[in-house]
């Protein structure tokens, strides 16, 4: 590793782009998990895909480890710090123009710095939504969410794991420029407009697919530039409801029958901890409704779009009242005095400050993986015994279950809500943080998203995956400068 | 037709695979989608209906030659015409049954025979059947049945057994029972007894096309002197002989011909059967290929050099093949409850007898016939009922090498039963 | 002829002599290849044997000896078409047929784990069994169903509910070029095939793009399927009749409906207001020529030829196949209502045929995609496709109307038979994503070499249209080498591509004709063949119609 002192950032970002200060960086040394990091050489800001690429052909040239970050505020996973020192942050989050806005195609191309609140408003003045994940932090990047596969909450609309990002621009490893799906051509982004193109399809170029190499690599591949989100069209009318049960096994079938008709939009579970820590403002008002309510609570909403909006609403109404009954349940707008509008309301927007998973208690340690949801149970009552053996209360642990991929797979998400102030909480957390995550793993739980010390877990268990992933690697990255020490690709750079 | 007259039918192949496949809209499962036994046991393409045209038209390129194991692969068939009834779902332009018939006798023309073949065709010429027994042995099927004898008398339907139903023993229950049933009917029934002669189709589809020429002379002379107006045969290799190779090959016998199964399901609609014995069975039916499909009657030729502007009414599809008339009968039985198989009809599967593999390649034949046992079992039915006796004899065979608990019965042996409790039978 | 030391060793490595063959008239019926073969041949190079191998590890052993004797290998599932066989001397087929189970259905969870050898109609008829569908693809349901999410493309008719064949594996098999089993997503680290992406990138990502390797970068043995609900009764009741004259009932909320727009940029407002509608099961442009083909092709000529009847049918070209294929009559009730207000706002009518008498074969045909193949083969017994890249709907409707003014010509010239150039084949999919797919296809006489040439200067107009009009990487740029034209005016993909198939197949054992060489061969051809394509592209790019 080259040291960066002999590197002019300044000339291709100007002096105001390129941060130096010590201060200032060694707050990218460590992050509210429990992941630490290396102190950063520098910090530059690009704002142009031009100036992204002459960092990374600089940065191949000399050597130069880059961690590219998108958005801004408190983070958890570590995947945006440096694991090698002498490092130079890529701080793309003042590229964050929303570049073009196909209403027709339902389509918007965007920068990295574009955060969920911006898109979402730029998208309801043209009657569009983005699809939202369960309440991201307000500083949270929409395209630093969906290329690492973070799960939203409308499962309908979840058709594969790539979705909703369409095509990206991306710089390699090695400085190279490339775009993938119909982006890639031919004809420039202009001509492809004018023959009526969005670039919308995600598939290709051709016989290769990399913005499916670039998810989920956590930068280790090389800087998207931009990329295009599908949208969807914004109901004319909603109504949210809540199915509630004591135990998580009577929702299943229910959820799945939700989502085999295709009847509603947003659809997830919560059990009590995580619901209430979403709604209340504060910790004595999130435990007074734990209390009061059911352990699980699913929510779904039904909509309405541009032709008939009610008579939608009632007719999946109608349709899901009938499957509710076959499976025993009944559906509410409301539970321990909290409606299904409000959270309906609160969940098409970033959350609201404080981040909900530190607002009652100053941190949040998250585990989850992928599975499927007649397994769920299973996976919380082995967590649950994790909690009772490390001796976490079970009022902190908030518990969000989301069917992705149409129902096929689900995300499961332990939020463990913590005072971090409290060191002896805090080893508590740590010491399960650590054995959660490997009996969630030998259980058969899936962390297609490996941070920190999931990596491991994950990828020992793989060993064909991680020859092929650094195969791929040696060609995209071959200098080896992308997030080095990341996933499966050591800390050689 | 020569191969060379059939190369366009071959150059039309688009290698979809249709043919390997019942015709989709008909697939019901996994486990019995597939249509040709050739392919499904030996595998390569070059097996299947499409590929033994691949392969004709590769010879005629000059790019390959004809020897011992591109024979074996021809002969590995039973001409069972499941391929061409999926292919022609598709193509109105490929007769592949007739691809298949005439690469055979190409085999034969350039002396690739198998010796089982070869037997059958000594038996033929030496004895007039296909079953290695004796002429003067022919007639005693009947011996007791006071049937009308042609050669003294003459008769309004001439019965024809075939060379099966003449000499298996086993089967010779069901014969009797046909012609016993026929008869009580009170119709004029007349056979030829031992002067009776192989129908010559079997040669024909082992490629020795000009042998049958000399039976079918045979056989028009035999009718034209019974004085019979119709001809009836138990046998299905015998009714798609009459009805399809021989008027394909400007032979005509003058009478109309049915299935002995036709001829009986008019006899219980005008009245004159009444089965009346209950007979509590859950039974299935098997559709012999050369009486189902195959026996469809032959539509007349194409003179035209471009099958794409033929007529469609003109092409082999099946349709018209005999289907309804067993299945009439056995829903005339009271208590027999008839449930079917997925392949049915158009798109059966074959019992595995036909197109001399019975002879040549009985390990294959019996393998074919316990995929069909297997098939027939899967409706919970105790018996597997069928109309021809080929099929019959591959099916007892296998029953018994494989341990299924089916009966195999003919449809003539239910109704005989249930006209008198099988006194018919009994003869 | 192989050496008998390699011949010995495949047999040895299948369990027995029936397994592998290199006479060369059974080895002719795998070099027979007609369709899609955009060479003057029918007839592709003759492999130098043939092996059925039956497990994961008879594959992996086979692509070890091939590998280590300096052979390459080339595998299928179903075989239909040239890119199934080799592309040249050295090549041992590997034909999959007996790799033939559905290994596992997951009801609940919406995915099938099959292997390469189940066509569409034997998954679906199981899956229908359990309220569920799975895409078939336009060739129809003879195509593997593993082949399809892994190794080609195509558009289904149901794709508005089912996707596209790219977007639907989960978890992978998948033996690479060195022999070792790579699988992908969780049944690399679990017993389960639930999802195909992960840990970390989605190796989805080098396993395919838009088209798949056709078998240019190993071999797929088990593929976990995406499948979708299929609303209404868990059987298709059948009677009498194979194909076309099949008696069958549909489930009661299922209906069938001809939408006829008044225009191309009506038709494809119809398809945008479906799509954001969230209605419907199928949809699927309606193409008077292909319906020729199904029902009349040997009367299309005579009618075709009457001024007035064609001036009527012509009416009547944009036109719209759509289905709605409802959970309960309520669903279908309000589907129905928005189907007709969409109508009266796109100034069409829709035709309801679900009380003609074939609208029970109609909608069970469109189901199992029966359909494109008799239209395509009626008339002439062959056909060739292009244009069909995967865009927006605005996209592909422009293509298409430029495609069919572009078509005529070769009618008139007789190069294709009549089908009033109106044989766009495609819709919408993935529900409200606006994605559509037309491609232009077009319908010969193969037996009619003479007519060779026109075939594929078509083929030569539309490659150079799609890059002339930017419309996208479609059925047209998937001809062998075809790299060398779009690589350098996309982001040089040819050579990420190619560094992939280095990387991942060192010995170049996997036969890359309809995929890619490794990285070094391309450079050496670029550098060979410069002039020729900088050409070939130059010409595109000033192309008019």
């Amino acid at each position: 590793m080259s040291t960066t002192k002999s590197i002019a950032w300044e000339k291709i970002v100007g002096a105001s782009g390129v941060v130096t200060d010590k201060k200032i960086l060694s707050g990218f040394s460590s992050d509210a998990g429990f992941t630490k990091g290396e102190q950063p050489r520098s910090l530059v800001r690009p704002r142009k895909p031009e100036e992204v690429q002459e960092i990374v052909r600089l940065a191949y040239q000399k050597g130069v480890a880059l961690v590219p970050r998108s958005s801004t505020g408190p983070r958890f996973r570590g995947d945006s710090m440096p694991d090698v020192p002498e490092s130079v942050i890529v701080d793309l989050s003042g590229m964050d123009e929303i570049l073009r806005m196909d209403v027709r195609n339902k389509v918007a191309m965007i920068q990295p710095g574009v955060t969920f609140g911006v898109l979402q408003e730029a998208c309801a003045k043209v009657g569009l939504r983005v699809p939202v994940p369960l309440l991201p932090r307000s500083t949270k990047s929409v395209m630093g969410s969906y290329l690492e596969r973070e799960p939203h909450t409308i499962p309908k609309y979840h058709w594969d794991m790539s979705d909703p990002i369409c095509c990206l621009e991306m710089v390699f490893g090695t400085g190279d420029l490339f775009r993938t799906g119909s982006a890639a051509g031919p004809g420039t982004l202009e001509q492809q407009w004018a023959a009526g193109q969005a670039q919308k399809t995600p598939m290709g170029p051709s016989q290769t697919d990399f913005m499916k190499i670039m998810q989920g690599s956590q930068g280790t591949m090389g800087i998207a530039t931009w990329a295009t989100i599908k949208l969807e069209v914004l109901p004319k009318a909603q109504k949210g409801f809540f199915v509630t049960a004591a135990h998580l096994e009577d929702l299943v079938d229910f959820t799945y029958s939700l989502q085999r008709a295709k009847l509603p939009d947003e659809c997830l579970i919560l059990n009590h901890v995580a619901f209430a820590s979403i709604i209340a403002a504060n910790v004595q008002e999130r435990d007074k409704l734990v209390k009061a309510l059911p352990e699980w609570i699913l929510f779904y909403a039904v909509a309405g779009y541009d032709h008939f909006p009610l008579e939608r609403i009632e007719y999946c109404t109608q349709d899901i009242a009938e499957i509710a009954k076959a499976c025993h349940l009944q559906s509410v707008e409301q539970t321990a005095g909290i409606s299904a509008r409000k959270l309906l309301g609160l969940l098409s927007k970033p959350s609201e400050e404080p981040y909900w998973k530190i607002r009652h208690q100053g941190g949040c340690q998250d585990i989850f993986f992928l599975n499927t949801l007649d397994r769920a149970p299973s996976f919380v009552a082995a967590f649950k015994a994790e909690c009772k053996q490390q001796t976490f209360p079970a009022g902190d642990c908030g518990v969000y279950i989301q069917p992705i991929q149409q129902g096929r797979n689900v995300h499961i998400e332990f939020d463990l809500m913590y005072n971090p102030q409290d060191a002896l909480v805090v080893q508590r957390v740590k010491n399960l943080y650590q054995s959660a995550s490997s009996s969630m793993s030998t259980l058969g739980g899936f962390f297609s998203r490996p941070y920190g010390l999931w990596s491991d877990l994950a990828y020992r268990k793989c060993p064909d995956t991680v020859q092929a992933l650094n195969k791929v690697k040696n060609i995209l990255d071959p200098g080896r400068i992308m997030n080095p020490g990341k996933l499966c690709f050591g800390k050689g750079a | 037709m020569t191969l060379q007259e059939l190369k366009p039918d071959m150059e039309g192949c688009a290698r979809c695979s249709h043919c390997k496949w019942v015709p989709h809209l008909q697939i019901k499962s996994w486990r019995y989608a597939k249509v040709c036994p050739s392919v499904d046991r030996y595998h390569f393409h070059s097996y299947s209906g499409g590929g033994k045209m691949n392969m004709g038209n590769s010879y005629l390129d000059g790019r390959s030659e004809l020897n011992d194991t591109v024979a074996q692969v021809i002969y590995r068939c039973q001409l069972c015409g499941a391929c061409q009834v999926s292919c022609q779902c598709y193509r109105d332009d490929i007769d592949l049954a007739d691809v298949l018939l005439a690469i055979r006798s190409t085999c034969v023309e350039q002396g690739f025979v198998l010796p089982e073949h070869l037997e059958m065709i000594e038996s033929m010429k030496r004895e007039d059947n296909t079953m290695y027994m004796l002429k003067a042995d022919r007639g005693r099927w009947s011996d007791g049945l006071d049937l009308i004898d042609i050669n003294r008398e003459k008769a309004d339907v001439l019965f024809h057994a075939g060379c099966r139903y003449s000499y298996d023993e086993d089967l010779r229950d069901i014969v009797r029972s046909a012609a016993t049933l026929m008869k009580s009917s009170g119709v004029r029934l007349g056979i030829a007894g031992k002067d009776e002669a192989c129908c010559g189709g079997r040669a024909y589809e082992i490629g020795y096309q000009g042998e049958m020429k000399n039976y079918a002379e045979d056989m028009a002379s035999r009718v034209k002197a019974s004085g019979a107006h119709t001809l009836v045969t138990p046998c299905s290799d015998c009714y798609y002989t009459f009805k399809y190779l021989y008027p394909k090959n400007g032979l005509d016998l003058g009478v109309k011909v049915l299935h002995t199964t036709e001829y009986t399901d008019q006899l219980i609609k005008q009245g004159r059967l009444r089965p009346q014995v209950e007979i509590p069975l859950k039974v299935t039916y098997h559709d012999p290929c050369h009486l189902g499909r195959r026996g469809e009657i032959y539509k007349g030729g194409w003179e035209g050099d471009n099958k794409l502007a033929r007529p469609s009414r003109l092409k082999q599809t099946g349709k018209l093949g005999i289907f309804d008339a067993p299945r009439d009968i056995l829903k005339s039985i009271p208590g027999i409850e008839l449930t079917e198989m997925e392949r049915i009809r158009e798109f059966s599967w074959c019992c595995g007898a036909g197109g001399g593999v019975l002879e040549a390649e009985p390990e294959f034949a019996i393998w074919t016939a316990k995929e069909r046992l297997e098939e027939a079992a899967a409706t919970g039915a105790s018996v597997l009922v069928t109309a021809c006796p080929w099929c019959e004899r591959v099916f007892k065979d296998a029953v018994k090498e494989s341990g299924s608990l089916l009966k195999i019965l003919d449809v003539m042996e239910l109704l005989s039963q249930s006209l008198n409790g099988g006194s018919h039978a009994a003869g | 002829m192989l050496p008998a030391k390699v011949y010995k060793e495949l047999e040895d490595a299948l369990g027995g002599a029936e397994y592998v063959t290199q006479e060369p008239a059974l080895l002719d019926s795998y070099a027979w290849q007609p369709a899609l073969n955009i060479t003057h041949e029918a007839w592709i190079p003759r492999p130098e044997a043939v092996v059925v191998p039956r497990t994961t590890e008879e594959v992996q052993a086979i692509v070890r000896i091939c590998s280590r004797n300096g052979l390459k290998v080339k595998a299928f599932s179903m075989g239909w078409a040239a890119w199934g066989g080799p592309g040249g001397p050295g090549v041992v087929q590997i034909d999959l047929r007996r790799m033939n189970r559905i290994i596992e259905i997951d009801e609940k969870n919406m995915y099938a784990v099959v292997e390469p050898y189940v066509c569409g109609s034997q998954l679906q008829s199981e899956l229908i069994k359990r309220g569920l569908n799975c895409h078939i693809i336009g060739a129809g349901p003879n195509c593997a169903q593993l082949a399809s999410v892994t190794s080609g493309w195509g558009y289904g008719w149901t794709g508005l509910m089912t996707g596209f064949s790219g977007r639907n594996p989960l978890g992978v098999e998948w033996v690479l070029p060195d022999g070792e089993v790579l699988r992908l997503g969780a049944p690399g680290s679990t017993e389960r095939w639930f999802t195909g992406d992960g840990p970390g990138p989605s190796l989805r990502g080098i396993m395919r793009g838009w088209g798949g390797a056709q078998s240019g970068l190993g071999v797929f043995t088990k593929v976990a399927i995406k499948v979708y609900p299929w609303p209404g009764e868990p059987e298709v009741k059948r009677g009498k009749g194979t194909l076309l004259d099949l008696q069958a009932q549909v489930p009661p909320t299922h209906k069938v409906f001809f939408l006829f727009s008044p225009s191309y940029e009506k038709f494809a407002d119809v398809a945008y207001k479906i799509g954001n509608a969230e209605i419907g099961y199928v949809h699927c442009k309606g193409a008077v020529g292909a319906t020729f083909g199904i029902f009349a092709p040997r009367a299309s000529e005579k009618i075709l030829s009457n001024p007035a009847l064609r001036a009527m049918i012509k009416a009547a070209q944009h036109c719209t196949l759509f289905m709605l294929a409802c959970h309960t009559e309520r669903e279908l009730a309000f589907q129905e209502k928005v189907l007709r207000q969409i109508m009266d706002e796109t100034d069409g009518f829709l035709m309801d045929a679900s009380h003609l008498p074939f609208h029970g074969m109609f909608a069970w045909g469109t189901h199992r995609s029966i359909f494109p193949a008799v239209a395509a083969f009626r008339p002439g017994g062959d056909f060739l496709t292009s244009m069909g890249s995967n865009e927006t709907y605005d996209c592909q409707v422009y293509a298409a109307k430029l495609s069919e003014s572009m078509k005529r010509e070769y009618i008139d010239d007789g190069t294709f038979i009549e089908d009033m150039a109106d044989c766009t084949w495609g819709g919408i999919y993935e529900g409200t994503s606006n994605w559509g797919h037309l491609e232009q296809i077009g319908i010969f006489n193969r037996r009619e070499s003479h007519k060779a040439e026109g075939r594929y200067a078509f083929l030569d107009d539309t490659m150079k249209l799609t890059i002339a009009k930017s419309l996208g990487f479609g059925l047209s740029s998937l001809g062998a080498g075809y790299w060398k034209l779009y690589g350098p005016i996309m982001f040089n993909y040819h050579h990420w591509q190619s560094k992939i198939k280095q990387a991942f197949d060192p010995q170049n054992t996997a036969d890359a004709t309809f995929y890619i060489p490794p990285y070094d061969e391309v450079l050496k051809t670029e550098a060979e063949e410069k002039g020729k394509w900088d050409k070939m592209r130059s010409d595109a790019m000033t192309f008019r119609i």
